[in-house]
């Protein structure tokens, strides 16, 4: 019957052929929504990072500037203090605002070194001005958890976190504050 | 006779049922592996979009408010300032409690991209749903706590209902902390470059 030299005629690289494209067929519909999915969800991690990181730094720069303000107006006050300003502002002035990750010419940038002058420098104005520091400066230890926290996660076959900060070298060093 | 078109009938089935298998099998597969590969292509670029246009922005703008402010009620309450008004340092006080209040939740612009997607989802209802990082539900799940708190003790303190703090109030809490300044003869730049 016909299906006899059907059978005949059928050679076996066609029909692994026909898996191999309805395989592709699957996987370029799925890449595409996995993109969006990926775009989604990449955006909302990297809100909240820019957010906590930039809230704290501009915090720093907010607080150096009035002071910087105060004492110009003054005209008095201790020169350590101005010279503990002025240092601070140009370190903040250094910190990347777009991911390091995605700016090759910051690339020998030591963002979580920059990270930690800033924060003593700000303990040490504080210290010099006998204010005492805001508690932003003292997370290292939050962040210790956090990234433990996040190993945890990519442990956990979660794919999802692991790809960002894999993906994202300098910035998982940050978390390790 | 019947018996011999029914088995025809039946193979024809048969393979109709092989072939649609064989195509949902491999394509079901495939979409599979593509939605993961197409996530991790994308994560990236989205961290770094979100980072940059949104995150470092709102988060800079909202924390040299906050460290001015710091610096204003430090200032104020020092032995450097001398002709001491009381009132101003309320009013940076005042400023400085709000300001504490404001949650990046709130005043983040909508993605609308990520409500669209997930809209289609609902309609569609399909078995998988838009999942979310774990780390930012808790998060989310732990602000909508805090709103049920403050609206219970709204509730109970009647007429002191306190309303969440958007982008206006930002606004308007820079515009208050230069106009303190102002009175305090001092120029300083509130605005962020």
């Amino acid at each position: 019957m016909t299906d006899e030299t059907f059978d005949e005629t059928f050679d076996l690289e066609s029909l692994i052929h026909l898996e191999q494209s309805f395989y592709d067929a699957g996987h370029s519909d799925g890449f595409a929504h996995g993109r969006i999915h990926g775009l989604i969800e990449g955006r909302a991690l990297g809100r909240e990072k820019g957010f906590e990181m930039w809230e704290e730094l501009g915090y720093y720069e907010g607080f150096a500037l009035m002071w910087q303000a105060i004492y110009l107006n003054q005209g008095k006050g201790e020169e350590r203090a101005f010279h503990h300003v002025k240092h601070l502002l140009e370190f903040i002035s250094q910190f990347p605002r777009v991911n390091p990750s995605s700016a090759d010419t910051s690339a020998d940038l030591d963002i979580p070194k920059l990270f930690r002058q800033i924060r003593s420098r700000y303990k040490a104005l504080c210290s010099s001005l006998g204010v005492r520091p805001s508690l932003r400066a003292s997370s290292e230890e939050q962040g210790k958890e956090r990234s433990v926290e996040d190993e945890l996660d990519a442990a956990n076959q979660k794919p999802i976190t692991k790809a960002v900060w894999k993906l994202e070298p300098s910035s998982s060093e940050e978390m390790s504050f | 006779m019947d018996s011999f078109w029914d088995e025809e009938a039946t193979a024809e089935t048969h393979r109709n049922a092989e072939w649609s298998k064989i195509s949902s099998e491999f394509t079901t597969s495939g979409y599979r592996e593509g939605i993961t590969a197409g996530k991790e292509s994308a994560l990236q670029e989205g961290f770094d979009s979100g980072f940059a246009d949104v995150g470092t922005p709102i988060g800079r703008e909202v924390g040299m408010l906050r460290g001015t402010i710091a610096a204003i009620i430090a200032f104020l309450s020092s032995n450097l300032y001398s002709d001491k008004q009381e009132s101003l340092l309320a009013e940076a006080q005042a400023i400085g409690s709000q300001l504490s209040k404001i949650r990046f939740s709130d005043i983040a612009p909508r993605d609308l991209e990520a409500e669209a997607h997930a809209r289609e989802h609902l309609e569609m209802d399909s078995d998988e749903k838009m999942e979310e990082n774990e780390e930012l539900t808790a998060k989310r799940n732990m602000e909508g706590l805090e709103d049920m708190l403050a609206r219970l003790s709204a509730d109970s303190v009647a007429g002191s209902g306190e309303r969440k703090l958007g982008m206006e109030d930002v606004k308007e809490l820079k515009w208050m902390t230069g106009e303190l300044c102002k009175r305090m003869g001092l120029k300083v730049q509130v605005e962020s470059s």
